[in-house]
Parts: structure tokens; C-alpha cells; sequence
């Protein structure tokens, strides 16, 4: 059973008290995609920590739960909310060949499978037109112009895949997964079926990343296959996620959905404009070059990140806490 | 028929430049087992280079492969030794580790050719860029044939020196079975950088070949990765001979699903191919050669 | 739990950070664009960013906006479609702007406005050119320069008086840009009477057109139409050349075509190609001239088009600024439609037409290339030089 802590429900409330406090539409809209990629990166963890087949491909799921939602408002007339409900079931119809063509495989010829299978359903989107409008795109109104309701959704999306996190890793499904992880054919040899498992598996990170795609189509309201098919911006962001966060931790890809969100807009904007506020209130001139070179700089500090916590925290922020800890100072032995 | 003719043209010689970078990131791919994401970019890196002697030192391409093809080497050098040796000692979860490390070495090397030469598309323009030759009716792009030329004498003596080398087979000792070839006496790490630094040189050739025909931006590494990938499935991995196969078949196959399905499935060709080669030739061709 | 105690640490320095970043206020007019000054499309980025502070420069040089000065402030949009609507996001909620300009990329664009309308900030696109931007019904949209499916209004004339093609052979990116310009140029020929007999996409960044253009010569064309971004131009130019193509013309839609990257790149390829274009510094609009040679000078580069128009919607913007009855984005709103003025660009008036709304229509102009240089040929009231058709062979230069 979940023990909900102390701790936990401090964040929780935090959370949801969130927007009564903060009405900045900026600010409310970062805590969306912090939510949004909370979910994701808990599917990839579900398929890739803790089953350990590393993903490359979870873009799929996101796309389709998109145009899900997507398709039934442009293509169907019916309101983009039924999307979401049934974007989790396609992305999870999807799972299913993809794991059947996926699964043969292992390790690195397993990851390459599915960045191919990702650029796969990326170009079929693009080019096939009729179904989704190519790179026009689909645009749709949002229901509602606040962003409130949707955080609050974001918000159960998120609590959900946390909550699925707990329950199945302490469950026997969990136990199979990270057996399948350590020890694939020690696994199926003391009769697990390795094969069934990771689906099983395969479709919890499905159904939750479906659904974060169908979001994603109502709360953005623009979707077009490079955006929601993407290799770059979602596949390997949810593998930074989890790997930020780190991999196999139940909290993890929480923590590193915060990080990164965070890493990106900081660094785009300059400190939330903190800089061009300097700048304007100290007249340097060299603090103008500074912000320029920030923002214009984000992605490679990205880069310069993704470096550093692979070498420095392989296990991410939640996984190597007691080492980070350690190396301020902070050493306790209760972590 | 002249269509038909001009495709496999088209195909081949495009095929030969793929094979370049393809045994680059088939014999990292075999030695070390990484799937190094930035190969496309180490590729960029050398055009970069390419491009400062070609218009700073006045420097003919093909001249220039004999400073690119070195300095990339000493890079995948560097890159092995300081961030990717360093992971295989590191505790952690996922072996997928190393591959995120690629993915964010390649985002920076992106980046700082960005700052130092900003997003403007350069080329390179040299007496034989457009130049082609006729026989028949189809048309021959002459820099492209050197370029697959060069390709051929590269694998030939990559191919030599994996087989009649001592650092050759101990390379092939290591992709083969890393403890056995240790127990051998062979430094396992040292071969590793070296083979980084080997598969970064080949793929510094194919960009210093590709830049009199085509352009060069920071972003240009990405498809080329993938492009990599794609061949050293086909082929299989660690073989050179299997690259070869595998560039050629997917320009071929490139080619022609252009001109006959269409142009904008061109991409789409060459992955469909990769997963069905990953379902029903696991080992590419490799396995049906023995090579 | 540490965790949550670092989600504590983290919130609370985010939440510092942000009411440091929050407006330090000054008595200026907030103005924001959205470009994209990382990614791809940089460089277009940047040449339109220095126009409009060029243009910023010249307009607070003068006094601003009733004594006001403008402050710009400008947002990377990193050429994808979420970033520019946090872009928009957090200039309206967080930088109070009253005004947006900029939106280069069509989808980026699209998704830009479909924010700003539903916040009720005006925007006033200058480049984001597919014809849906301006097709929603949105009154807080506006744009200074044509949709794409008008780029191509100077060739027409052209074509019907003296190429009169029978057939037609069209090749586009497959981008937002690309697809609808080829949807729309391809309804215009069949209108025309024009046969088109190939019309095919390609991925952009492709190393080898050849299979395609292969095809375009088993077809026979008589004139070859291109919608592409200035490599694939070069790239499509120097391979028709190589593949000894020889349709009677051909045409650019504009954008790579007109760039003198693609000379830099394509070289003689480039000999007699025609191109759609917006803007030449040698139009008869006042400041069209000025505004060139004075970027020339001051960054070095040359610039087109695109940083034209991004020199004028700063006008256009600080124009409806000057005759907004308060400064409040309604009123804004208010003032642009009745935008009835000149810039460098052309003649800026909001009109509707056919399913368009507060779109700005403007004629264009076919230029073509002549020994490096481009030259405007059509309308012949505005030729630099006259044409050259028709166009020799490739073997008989």
C-alpha cells in the first residue's frame, strides 16, 4: 500500500495551491510542461529504468495520443477532450506492434529500433497528409483561455503516473521488471515470461505518455509532426528526464522534469529576464553582451548538462543524492 | 530507361560517400558496442575544418583530408579518453549511459561551431564541383566519383589494416570478446580510444569529400547520424565489408524510392529497410558473409 | 524526504528569481517579437532582429512615439512552434507587451497568433507567410507581407503574356511554407490552363535531388517551378545543370531564390533563373534604398526581403502606437486597422478579401539572375533590366 508521507503531501498541496498563487500566465504555463514531462519521463522510467529497455522512441506515444485528440476535433467535429480520454488507449493500440517489432531485440540494437521506428511515424505523419494535414498542422481552440484547469489536469495526470510508479514497483510486476532489467535470461529461465512483461511494461509507458500528448493537443492547441514527433525534443528530452532525475527512482523523473524545464527557460530567457533587469538597472554595457550570449547559449549549456550529469551522476539528482549531498558537505547517513 | 540508369548512378556514388560513414560508426559500434549519436557531427566538425583551410590556407578538399582526417582523430581521441572511457568505470543502472553522452557531446560540438561561425550556410566552391561527365546519356558528377574513389581506398585500407595489422586485430580481439582479448594482453581501453579516434578520422574523410557538393551549417550532423545507423545495421556491426554493402544498398535504395515512390519518402526508404534488416538479418549482412 | 526539500530550495530561488526579473518599470512603450535567433533559421533571424533595430534606432531617434521612446523586446522562438508561444506567453503575461511583431516561420507563426488572439494582444506579422495565418477570422492578427499564395502574382502576368507554358512541373519542401505554396501555385495553373504534370515534396536537407529531377526531365516540362530554402535551391540548380536539365524556365517562389547565398552557393547555376520575390532594393517605395545600403554599412552583410520587412512592421507598429487613443492593446488593435501608410516595404493597408482578413496586399515582383546579379525584369515599369527569354540551353552557354 501507499504510505503517503509527510513530505509528499506538503509538495502536493504546494501544487495545487499553486495557481491560486501564482497568476502569472508564464510562470502557470512552465508548471504545465514541468507536469506534462512528469508523466512522460514516469512512462519512459516504468519501460527504461526500470525494465531496462532504453527507449528511444517514446515521441510515438506522444504523437499519437496527440493526434488523437487532434483528429477528433478537426477530423470528427467532437470536442478535443474525448481525445484525451482515448489518446492513452491509441498510444497503447500503437504499443503493440511496437513492441513486437522492438522486443527481438536488445540493448543498443533495441534503442536504434525504436529511434528508427520514431522518425518512422514521424515522416508518415508528414506525409501523409489527408489523415493528419502534414506540416499544416492542426490547430484547435482551446476550451478554456485560463490556464488554470488545464494545470489542474496536468496536475492528475501527474499524480497519477507517480501513484502507478509506486504501485507497480512495489508490486510483483515490479519485481519482474527489474528482473527482466538486471538479468533478461536469468529471468526467463527461472520462468518469466520476459516477453509478456515488457509489454506489460511497454504499455504502462504507452498509456501514460499517450496521454500526455493528448494534453499537450488540448492545452497547446497547434500540433504538426515535427513538434510532437519529435526525436529530439521529446523522445530524447524524456530520456534526459529520467536520466537527470534519475533512472529507477520512483520520484526521479519528477525531480528532472522540474530540472530541465527549469535549465531550458532559465537559460533562454536569461534568468526569467533577471538579467536584462540588471542590465537595464546597472547601464553596462558588458552585462547586455552577457545576456545575450545566456540566452543565445541555451542549448549548449543543455549539452554542457547532459555531459557533466552523466559523468558526475550517472544515477541522477534523486539517485545520487547521497553522493551529491556528500560532496557539499551535507553527508548524513540517512538519505 | 535513362531514368532508370541515371538512379543507380545516382545511388551508387552517393552510396560510396555513405559507406565512409558508415564503417566509422560501424567500428565503434563493434568494438565498443555505443551508438555514438554524434557521429554526424564529428562529420560537421571536420567540414568546419575543411572549410577554414579551403578559404584561409587556400587548400584544395582534397588535400585538406590529410589535415582533417588527423585532427578528427585526435578529437575522437580526446572525446574517448576524458568522457566515455570514464563511464565504464561508473556505477550505474543503465549501460545506456554512453549514448547519452553522445547525444550531449554532439549537441555541444553543434553549438560551439555555431558560436564561432554563427548559422550562416557556408560552401565551398572548387573547379570540379558541378563538373560532371556524360557516358550515355547519364550524367556523372565528377566530385562525387573521387569522393568514391577515395571511399574505395579507404575501406581498402581499413580493411588491411584490421586484418594484417597487430592494432588491427587487436581491434577485432576486443569487438569480438573484450575479456578474452584482455586476458591476451591487450590494453582494452587504449584500443577503445583508439578506435573512437579511427571511426572519427573515416567519418572526417566522408565530410571533407561531401562539402564540395553539398553545404555546411551547424545542424547538419543529425540526418547523417542517423543515415550512419541505418548502414551499420545493414551491414552489421564491425564489418567493413558490411558497410560497404550497406551505404551502397542504402543509396541505392534511396535513389530509387525517390524517383519511383517519390521524393519525399527517400527517408522513409531507407528506415523501413533498417527495421526489417533488424527483424529478419539481425547480424546485416555481415552474418550472410562471414566477413 | 530530500527530495522534497531540494523541490523546496529550487521553487524558492525560481520564485526570487522571479520578482527581480519582474518589471523594472520605465516610461517606455513595451513592443515584443518573436524570431528565431537560435536553430535553423538564425541567420534570417538575425538580419530581421537588426532591422527592426535599425528601424528602433531611426523611430526613437525621432522623438518615439509622442515624446515615448519604444523598448523592444525581443524573444527566441528557437524555430519551434512551443517555444514561440512561450515566447508570447511570457511577453504578454510577464512583459506586459502592448504590441508583437516578427513571426518568421510559418507553423512557428500559426501557432504564435492563435496564442496572441486568444489573449487579445495585437500582432502584426511580418514574415510567417501560409496563407491560414490570416484565414481564421482572428481580429488581433495582422500582416505586412503577402501570403505565400501571392507570391507568385508578378510571375502571372509574366507567364500569360509571354512564356505561355503548357506544362508545369512543381517541387516543393515539405514544410508548412512549402506544402501550402505548392497546393496554392498548383490550383493557379490549372486556373491558367497550365498542365501540371509532377508535383512532388522533398525532406529539406536532402544531399541528392537527382532522382527527382531526373524525373522532372523524363517529364518535359516547360517551366519548373521551386518552392525551397536557399541550400536546396543551390542544390537543385547545380544538379539540373549537372543532369543537363533544360525546361524553357525556371521559377523560384521566392524565399532561397532571391538570397545572394544561393549565388554564393550555385554559382552559374543560378544563370536566368527567375524568382517571385516581395522586395528589391530597388523598388519605387520611399526608403527602400536607404534602408539597404545603410545595413550594408553597418553590419557588413548584405540583406533582403525578410529584414525589409521586419524594418517596416517596426513602422507600421509605431505608427498605430502614435494614433492609438490610449495605450492599451485594444486600442492598439484599434488603430492598426486603420493603417493606411508607406514604409520601405510597400504600402501597408489592413484589407479583407476572399477568406483573408487584416491582410496587407501587396504586388510582387519576378526578378531573375543575370551574371550574379538580380535583376528586376517584371513589370516592366519597374525593370532594373530586361529578361532574358528565352533562356539557352545549359551546354550552349
Amino acid at each position: 500500500m501507499i504510505k503517503p508521507r509527510l513530505n509528499h503531501l506538503i509538495v502536493l498541496l504546494l501544487l495545487i495551491l499553486f495557481p491560486l498563487v501564482v497568476k502569472d500566465a508564464y510562470y502557470r504555463h512552465l508548471m504545465i510542461l514541468v507536469l506534462m514531462w512528469v508523466t512522460i519521463g514516469s512512462g519512459w522510467n516504468i519501460i527504461a529504468g526500470y525494465t531496462g529497455q532504453v527507449s528511444f522512441g517514446d515521441a510515438c506515444f506522444f504523437g499519437v495520443g496527440a493526434y488523437t485528440a487532434g483528429l477528433f476535433a478537426h477530423k470528427l467535429g467532437l470536442s478535443a477532450w474525448w481525445g484525451l480520454a482515448l489518446g492513452g488507449f491509441t498510444a497503447l493500440a500503437i504499443a503493440f506492434p511496437f513492441g513486437w517489432i522492438c522486443f527481438r531485440l536488445r540493448g543498443a540494437y533495441f534503442a536504434l529500433a525504436t529511434l528508427a521506428l520514431n522518425e518512422v511515424f514521424r515522416h508518415m505523419a508528414t506525409i501523409w497528409e489527408s489523415l493528419t494535414e502534414g506540416m499544416v498542422g492542426i490547430l484547435i481552440l482551446q476550451t478554456f483561455v485560463s490556464k488554470v484547469p488545464y494545470y489542474y489536469i496536468a496536475l492528475a495526470l501527474a499524480v497519477a503516473s507517480l501513484l502507478t510508479i509506486e504501485l507497480v514497483v512495489h508490486s510483483r510486476l515490479g519485481y519482474y521488471f527489474v528482473s527482466i532489467r538486471e538479468d533478461q535470461d536469468a529471468a526467463e529461465s527461472i520462468g518469466i515470461n520476459t516477453h509478456y512483461y515488457k509489454m506489460v511494461s511497454l504499455s504502462f509507458a504507452a498509456f501514460l505518455t499517450g496521454m500526455a500528448g493528448s494534453l499537450y493537443m488540448n492545452y497547446m492547441g497547434f500540433i504538426d509532426p515535427e513538434v510532437v514527433f519529435s526525436l529530439h525534443d521529446i523522445s530524447i528530452m524524456a530520456i534526459l528526464v529520467g536520466i537527470v532525475g534519475g533512472v529507477g527512482t520512483i520520484y526521479g523523473p519528477a525531480v528532472g522534469a522540474f530540472v530541465m524545464v527549469a535549465v531550458q527557460e532559465v537559460f533562454r530567457t536569461a534568468g526569467f529576464g533577471a538579467l536584462r533587469a540588471l542590465t537595464r538597472a546597472s547601464g553596462w554595457s558588458f552585462m547586455e553582451l552577457v545576456t545575450k550570449y545566456v540566452s543565445e547559449s541555451h542549448v549548449f549549456t543543455f549539452g554542457v548538462l547532459v555531459v557533466v550529469v552523466i559523468l558526475v551522476m550517472p544515477n541522477g539528482l534523486v539517485g545520487d543524492w547521497p553522493k551529491i549531498k556528500r560532496a557539499f558537505g551535507l553527508g548524513r547517513s540517512r538519505g | 530507361m535513362e531514368v532508370f540508369w541515371q538512379t543507380l548512378v545516382a545511388g551508387v556514388l552517393k552510396g560510396g560517400l555513405y559507406a565512409l560513414i558508415g564503417i566509422g560508426m560501424t567500428l565503434i559500434m563493434g568494438v565498443m558496442g555505443i551508438i555514438n549519436l554524434a557521429h554526424g557531427q564529428l562529420m560537421m566538425v571536420a567540414m568546419y575544418l575543411t572549410y577554414v583551410c579551403f578559404h584561409y590556407l587556400g587548400l584544395d578538399p582534397y588535400l585538406v583530408l590529410i589535415i582533417s582526417m588527423p585532427g578528427l582523430f585526435l578529437l575522437g581521441v580526446v572525446i574517448q579518453k576524458y568522457l566515455l572511457n570514464p563511464l565504464l568505470k561508473v556505477e550505474s543502472l543503465l549501460p545506456e549511459n554512453q549514448v547519452l553522452m553522445t547525444v550531449g557531446i554532439g549537441m555541444v560540438l553543434t553549438e560551439v561551431m555555431r558560436f564561432i561561425f554563427t548559422s550562416n550556410y557556408l560552401s565551398v566552391k572548387t573547379g570540379y564541383s558541378d563538373a560532371t561527365f556524360f557516358i550515355g546519356g547519364v550524367s556523372f558528377s565528377v566530385a562525387l566519383c573521387i569522393a568514391f574513389f577515395f571511399a574505395a581506398l579507404l575501406t581498402a585500407a581499413m580493411f588491411w589494416f584490421l586484418i594484417k595489422t597487430d592494432l588491427g586485430r587487436s581491434i577485432r580481439a576486443v569487438a569480438q570478446d573484450v575479456e578474452a582479448a584482455s586476458l591476451m594482453g591487450v590494453n582494452a581501453e587504449r584500443i577503445r580510444t583508439m578506435t573512437l579516434g579511427l571511426g572519427a578520422a573515416l567519418v572526417a574523410a566522408a565530410g571533407t569529400l561531401l562539402l564540395p557538393v553539398y553545404y555546411l551549417f551547424p545542424d547538419i550532423g543529425g540526418p547523417f547520424t542517423r543515415k550512419a545507423f541505418v548502414i551499420t545495421i545493414l551491414g552489421g556491426l564491425g564489418s567493413t565489408v558490411g558497410a560497404i554493402f550497406g551505404g551502397i544498398t542504402l543509396g541505392l535504395a534511396e535513389a530509387f524510392g525517390a524517383t519511383y515512390i517519390g521524393m519525399d519518402f527517400e527517408d522513409m526508404v531507407g528506415l523501413v529497410i533498417f527495421i526489417l534488416v533488424l527483424l529478419f538479418l539481425p547480424g546485416g549482412f555481415k552474418r550472410l558473409t562471414k566477413v | 524526504m530530500r527530495t522534497s526539500r531540494l523541490w523546496f530550495v529550487v521553487l524558492a530561488a525560481t520564485l526570487a528569481l522571479v520578482w527581480t526579473g519582474g518589471a523594472l518599470a520605465a516610461d517606455t512603450i513595451k513592443v515584443g517579437v518573436v524570431l528565431p535567433l537560435t536553430g535553423k533559421q538564425a541567420k534570417f533571424g538575425e538580419i530581421e532582429k537588426n532591422s527592426f533595430l535599425m528601424a528602433l534606432e531611426e523611430i526613437n531617434g525621432a522623438g518615439g512615439v509622442n515624446g515615448k521612446k519604444i523598448e523592444l523586446l525581443i524573444e527566441d522562438d528557437t524555430s519551434k512552434p512551443d517555444v514561440g508561444r512561450s515566447a508570447i506567453e511570457k511577453l504578454i503575461a510577464q512583459d506586459k507587451v502592448i504590441v508583437i511583431g516578427g513571426g518568421y516561420s510559418s507553423s512557428v507563426t500559426y501557432a504564435m497568433c492563435a496564442v496572441a488572439q486568444q489573449r487579445k494582444v495585437p500582432f502584426v506579422v511580418n514574415t510567417g507567410s501560409a496563407d491560414k495565418i490570416t484565414e481564421q477570422g482572428w481580429n488581433y492578427i495582422f500582416r505586412i507581407n503577402p501570403p505565400v499564395s501571392e507570391y507568385p502574382k508578378g510571375l502571372s502576368t509574366f507567364l500569360t503574356e509571354v512564356v505561355k507554358p503548357e506544362t508545369v512541373a512543381i517541387l516543393y519542401e515539405n514544410s508548412l511554407f512549402g506544402q501550402s505554396g505548392s497546393k496554392q501555385f498548383s490550383a493557379q495553373c490549372e486556373e491558367l490552363g497550365y498542365k501540371v504534370v509532377l508535383k512532388e515534396g522533398y525532406e529539406a536537407g536532402a544531399v541528392d535531388f537527382k532522382p527527382l529531377l531526373i524525373k522532372v526531365k523524363a517529364a518535359k516540362p516547360d517551366m519548373v517551378y521551386m518552392i525551397s530554402y536557399v541550400m536546396d535551391a543551390g542544390l537543385l540548380m547545380r544538379q539540373s545543370k549537372e543532369l543537363d536539365l533544360n525546361p524553357k524556365l525556371f521559377v523560384g517562389g521566392a524565399a532561397g531564390f532571391t538570397l545572394p547565398e544561393f549565388f554564393k552557393n550555385a554559382g552559374d547555376a543560378t544563370q536566368y533563373v527567375f524568382s517571385a520575390t516581395l522586395w528589391v532594393p530597388e523598388v519605387p517605395y520611399p526608403g527602400a534604398k536607404e534602408y539597404y545600403d545603410k545595413y550594408v554599412k553597418k553590419h557588413n552583410q548584405p540583406t533582403e526581403y525578410h529584414g525589409a520587412e521586419a524594418y517596416a512592421d517596426l513602422y507600421v507598429i509605431a505608427d498605430a502606437l502614435k494614433r492609438a487613443k490610449e495605450l492599451t492593446p485594444e486600442a492598439v488593435r484599434a488603430a492598426l486597422v486603420e493603417t493606411d501608410m508607406m514604409t520601405a516595404f510597400g504600402p501597408v493597408k489592413f484589407v479583407s478579401y476572399g477568406k483573408k482578413t487584416q491582410q496587407n496586399s501587396l504586388p510582387t515582383f519576378l526578378v531573375q539572375w543575370q551574371d550574379g546579379k538580380l535583376e528586376t525584369v517584371w513589370p516592366k515599369n519597374v525593370a532594373t533590366k530586361s529578361f532574358v527569354y528565352p533562356v539557352p540551353e545549359w551546354s550552349k552557354r
